[in-house]
Formats: structure tokens, C-alpha cells, sequence
């Protein structure tokens, strides 16, 4: 177990230093001054040369990355560009607000598609299951940004109920959160109803029938129990997944989260603030990955970590 | 003398009515009519699409300030005006041009990155299988549309730039779903039979492997092909889709955003008009699925 969770581990931090220095190569390929970005307009040369000189720029590519892993190992990303302050401290003040919306949304998410999909395996292949199918695939075929646009033009303009934009109260988070879920809808409740079929097919299932265990104990506690692994393992996926792929509806809403950061970041070339997030992205949904993983024994006693190939 | 045999009639219990009540009949019936309405659908964005430089319409790019943000069905214009009196429909379609264009090669090329990382790792194992998966798990915790978005940043938004991007986004799955069918197809005594015969490595996995993994593994393709067109679509919403030579579908969407309150078809019809395709793409791709997936067994016995 510990020898497990220790190559885990390495392999982790492994891939967060392999992404954080591919996204330190790629942004100072860009083209785009972040000198010019960071005084602004009214800049002379004379200042261009000497933020420059400030920040490192003028150093060789391989001097730069040196210099930036050192600060990385005391936990310094440096100073944003455009916030004149700590580039972590600005993407963890942000990052609250993502991972308020991901949790919301996955939760809506689970809340709706594991009835769903539960119903869809007990009445499989009956027209209303088809109906239900079709909806839901109707749902992630739309564009998160049109369905985030649609949504505040009815129920924050036409009839306004609900808040347009921002984090100003809690009703803030429906729309967004009902924007995220709809797309995840179909994926969920469609792996819901395969697992269930087949969980509700296995001579288990008859066994305990025939004992007379109640129709709604089958379902729930036998069938469910046993497709929870592949339940927990895509909702984990689906959840790390969020907390980086909630860019564009954070854009839509106007979400003070991580998201909306980046876009503005990448805007005007805040190299350490780009890095600082994708940083603290990258660690999160690894570690997300990685509690999913743990959390396999606990569901399944049969599952031994590290045994299995 | 020869006698044969003939079955004793004897009547069913199972009548014709039951046979079409059946579970493999409704699946049967239920791929069917994804796959009609896919067509459908499909077909009613694709057909207009492909064909928009014959249709009579505007110019997508004339611009007409007197006639601007002209409602649907107004003079000859049939989805009406945007916010500089282009004809909306017409760049509808020909935006389309350049969403499909860009979502079909993006699906070309990651099918074939993803078949040949997919099959190697599956065949020879060893340090290639290690480093193709670790590249998957590692592509999975990535902050994908952030890595998109910089890519584009850097090298501009053409349709080349922006083909690649989504084609290495979306190689994983195909790679995922071909290591797999890789792993059972090299145990079949055809692939010993190959190896026998004294091919090497790679003759065996290209020459017998791939082609029997090819069929199973393009049934994502459609599938793919949905997440493209929206994934291009998300990309030009945020600003980095392609410009030239017309903007695409997430722009015309972005750019209409600001007059939703007072011409709601600028922001509706082109949502609608996405929808409907990858609706239809989605449910075509779900329709094939089901449809293979119950005959397979018939294909076995």
C-alpha cells in the first residue's frame, strides 16, 4: 500500500514538472512582448529595458528556466505581470470559486444522472428510454457557451430571477452550475444504465430475488453497490476534468474563478501567472486522480491496490 | 434409399407479436431510429453546408449598414441580418465550411495518430506501451482547453493551427480504445501464424493487426467528429478561431452575444444550427454503435 501510494506519487509529480515545463517553453515561444503588456502604453524604450532587465527576460531561455525551477522548489512562481503581486497567491485566491462550481456541478450532475440511468436500465429499451437518451445526448450536443447564453438571456434578462453574472450571492452558482451539468449528463447516466444492465442481468441479482429481497433492495443496494467502481472512477475523471474545463462558461458567466483568469492572462502575456495556474490545475486534478484511485478498496474489497496490473 | 428428415410442424408459442417485442427486436428498432434521425439532422446542416456556394445567397461578408439586424424572413433574408447587415444565414454556412472542414481533418489526423500510438503500445508492450500510457493518464490531468488556448496564442489562429490542436486533444480515445483491441487481437493464432511465417514486427501489426482492429476502432470516429466540431466551436467563441476566409460558428455566436436583449436570432439560430448537426453526428455515431453491438453475437455463433 505505501509502496504504492509512493510510486503513485513520484508518477504524479512527475507529470505536473513535465506539464509546468512544457508550459515554460511554449509561452516564451509566443510571440508577444509581456515587457510592453506590463507597462502599458505609455512605455519608452528605456522602460521596456529595464522591466526587462527586472524580470529576467533578457536571460537565455535555459538561464530563465534555471532560475525558475529554483524558485519553484521554495514555492515562488513569481510576480504577475498584470497583478503586480504573488502569481500563486492570485490563482489561489481564484481557485475557490472553480472548484465551488466543479463540485456543483458534478454534484447536480450525479443528483439527476444515477436516477437517470437507473431508470433507463430498468425500463431499457422501451421507447420512453429511447426518448430519455435522445435528450440527453441532445444536452451534450449543445455548446456550453450557447447554453450558458440562452440561459441568462431567459432567466436573467427576460425574466429576471437570477443573477447575470459575477459571484454576488449563491443564486449565482444556478446558472452556471445547470450550464456544466447538462453537458455531463449524457456521459453519466449513459454509464450508469450500461453498468446497472448488466449488474441487473448477473445470477447474483437472481439469487437474491428468489430469496424475496425487494425489487427496490436489488436495484439500489445489489445492482448499484456493484457498478459503484466505474461510477466513482468516470465521476472522478469527469470532476478533474471540470476543474480545468470550466474556461468558457466561467467566461460566459462572468465567474470570478481560475477559468476567466487565464483567458485574461494569456491576453497579456503574464508568463508566471499562466504557469502559476496551470500549476495548481495540473496538482489539483492529479490529485483528484489520485483519491479516486485510493478510494477503490473501500468500495470493492475485492480490489487490492497495486496487485492488479 | 434416402429419406430425409423433415421437422415435425409443430405449433410455436412464440408468435410473430412476441418476436417484435423482444429486447434485441426494440434495440434493433431503437438503433434505427437514431440512426434515420442522425441522418436526418445530419443531412439538414451538411447538405446546405457543403453545397453553400451554389445555394443563391448574400455575399457572407458584404456589409450593408442601412440593413442591419434585420429579423428573420425580411427581405430575402432568411435568417436576417447581424450587427453590420451581413446575411446571417449565409455566413452561417459558409462559417460551416471552414467548422467541418476543420473538425473532419481534425478527426483524420488524430485517428491516425491514436491508431498507430494505440496499436503499438498494444503489440510490442515494453517501454513504447509505458510511454503511451503514461502520455494518456498525463494528457487526462492536463488543463486541456488552457493548453489549447496558448497553443493557438502562439501560433496564430489558422485552420492548420487549429486542425492539429484538436486532433492532439482528441487522439487519446482512439488510442485508448485501439491498445485494447490491439491487447485481444495479438493473442488470435492468425497473428502466431503471421509471425511464423517469419514477418516481422511491424509487417504483422500493419498488415494483420491493423486491418482487423480498423472497423471496431473507426466507430468513434463519428463520435469524435461531434466533440470536434463543438471543442472548434468553444475555441472561436473565446477569440481563437479561425478568421480567414469566413469566421466560424463560436465567433458569429460571440459576436452576437452583445445584441441578445433586442435580436435574439443572432445568438439562437447559429446555437440551433450546431446543435442540430452535432446532435445529429452524435446520434448517428450512438446508432452505429448499437447497431454492431447487437449483432456481434449473431456474427459469432
Amino acid at each position: 500500500m505505501s509502496r504504492y501510494l509512493a510510486r503513485r506519487l513520484g508518477q504524479s509529480l512527475l507529470t505536473v514538472f513535465l506539464t509546468v515545463s512544457t508550459v515554460f517553453v511554449l509561452v516564451r515561444l509566443a510571440p508577444g512582448d509581456p515587457a510592453a503588456a506590463y507597462a502599458g502604453p505609455t512605455a519608452t524604450s528605456a522602460d521596456l529595458a529595464r522591466i526587462r532587465e527586472e524580470f529576467g527576460l533578457g536571460e537565455p531561455l535555459i538561464t530563465q528556466y534555471g532560475i525558475f525551477l529554483r524558485d519553484l522548489l521554495t514555492g515562488d512562481l513569481g510576480t504577475s505581470y498584470s497583478f503586480h503581486s504573488s502569481a500563486l497567491d492570485v490563482v489561489l485566491e481564484r481557485m475557490p470559486y472553480t472548484i465551488t462550481l466543479s463540485v456543483a456541478a458534478i454534484a447536480v450532475t450525479v443528483a439527476v444522472a444515477v436516477p437517470l440511468g437507473v431508470w433507463m436500465a430498468r425500463r431499457a429499451d422501451t421507447k420512453r428510454e429511447l426518448g430519455a437518451n435522445v435528450l440527453t445526448i441532445a444536452g451534450q450536443s449543445m455548446p456550453d457557451f450557447w447554453t450558458g447564453v440562452m440561459l441568462l438571456t431567459v432567466f436573467a434578462v427576460l425574466l429576471p430571477v437570477l443573477p447575470a453574472s459575477g459571484f454576488t450571492s449563491w443564486s449565482g452558482l444556478i446558472l452556471p452550475t445547470v450550464t456544466v451539468a447538462i453537458l455531463q449528463l449524457a456521459l453519466v447516466s449513459r454509464l450508469v444504465r450500461r453498468e446497472m444492465t448488466t449488474a441487473l442481468a448477473s445470477p447474483y441479482i437472481t439469487v437474491a430475488r428468489s430469496r424475496g429481497v425487494s425489487e427496490r433492495a436489488l436495484t439500489w443496494r445489489y445492482a448499484l453497490a456493484n457498478s459503484a467502481v466505474p461510477l466513482v472512477t468516470a465521476v472522478g475523471t469527469r470532476f478533474a476534468a471540470l476543474l480545468n474545463g470550466v474556461v468558457v462558461v466561467e467566461v460566459v458567466f462572468g465567474w470570478p474563478g481560475v477559468g476567466s483568469l487565464v483567458v485574461r492572462a494569456l491576453e497579456t502575456r503574464d508568463y508566471p501567472l499562466i504557469q502559476a495556474t496551470v500549476l495548481v490545475t495540473a496538482t489539483l486534478a492529479i490529485l483528484v486522480q489520485l483519491l479516486v484511485d485510493l478510494a477503490y478498496p473501500l468500495l470493492d474489497p475485492r480490489v487490492r491496490l497495486g496487485k492488479a496490473a | 434409399m434416402t429419406t430425409t428428415l423433415a421437422p415435425p410442424e409443430r405449433p410455436s408459442a412464440v408468435s410473430e407479436r412476441h418476436l417484435a417485442r423482444s429486447s434485441a427486436a426494440r434495440q434493433r428498432r431503437g438503433a434505427r431510429v437514431k440512426l434515420w434521425a442522425g441522418a436526418f439532422c445530419t443531412a439538414l446542416v451538411a447538405l446546405p453546408v457543403a453545397l453553400a456556394g451554389l445555394l443563391p445567397l448574400a455575399d457572407p461578408n458584404t456589409q450593408d449598414l442601412s440593413r442591419r439586424r434585420l429579423p428573420p424572413l425580411t427581405d430575402g433574408h432568411l435568417f436576417g441580418t447581424d450587427q453590420l447587415g451581413r446575411d446571417l444565414l449565409s455566413r452561417l454556412l459558409h462559417g460551416g465550411q471552414v467548422s467541418l472542414t476543420v473538425g473532419v481533418l481534425a478527426v483524420v489526423v488524430s485517428g491516425l495518430i491514436g491508431i498507430a500510438a494505440g496499436s503499438a503500445a498494444g503489440y510490442f508492450g515494453g517501454w513504447i506501451d509505458t510511454v503511451v500510457s503514461r502520455l494518456l493518464e498525463a494528457q487526462l490531468a492536463l488543463p486541456l482547453l488552457m493548453m489549447l488556448l496558448l497553443v493557438v496564442a502562439l501560433f496564430g489562429p489558422s485552420v492548420t493551427v487549429i486542425t492539429c490542436v484538436i486532433a492532439v486533444a482528441q487522439w487519446p480515445e482512439v488510442a485508448r480504445l485501439t491498445r485494447s483491441l490491439v491487447l485481444v487481437e495479438r493473442e488470435k493464432p492468425y497473428v502466431a501464424a503471421a509471425r511464423l511465417l517469419g514477418l516481422r514486427g511491424w509487417s504483422v501489426l500493419a498488415r494483420h493487426i491493423v486491418p482487423n482492429v480498423l472497423r471496431p476502432a473507426s466507430l468513434v470516429v463519428l463520435l469524435l467528429l461531434a466533440q470536434a466540431v463543438l471543442l472548434e466551436s468553444a475555441l472561436s467563441f473565446l477569440g481563437a478561431g479561425p478568421q480567414r476566409p469566413f469566421a466560424t460558428w463560436g465567433r458569429i455566436i460571440s459576436d452576437g452575444q452583445d445584441y441578445i436583449t433586442t435580436s435574439w436570432w443572432l445568438v439562437t439560430l447559429p446555437g440551433l444550427v450546431i446543435a442540430l448537426l452535432v446532435v445529429g453526428v452524435n446520434l448517428l455515431g450512438d446508432g452505429l454503435r448499437d447497431r454492431v453491438r447487437t449483432h456481434k453475437p449473431a456474427k459469432g455463433v
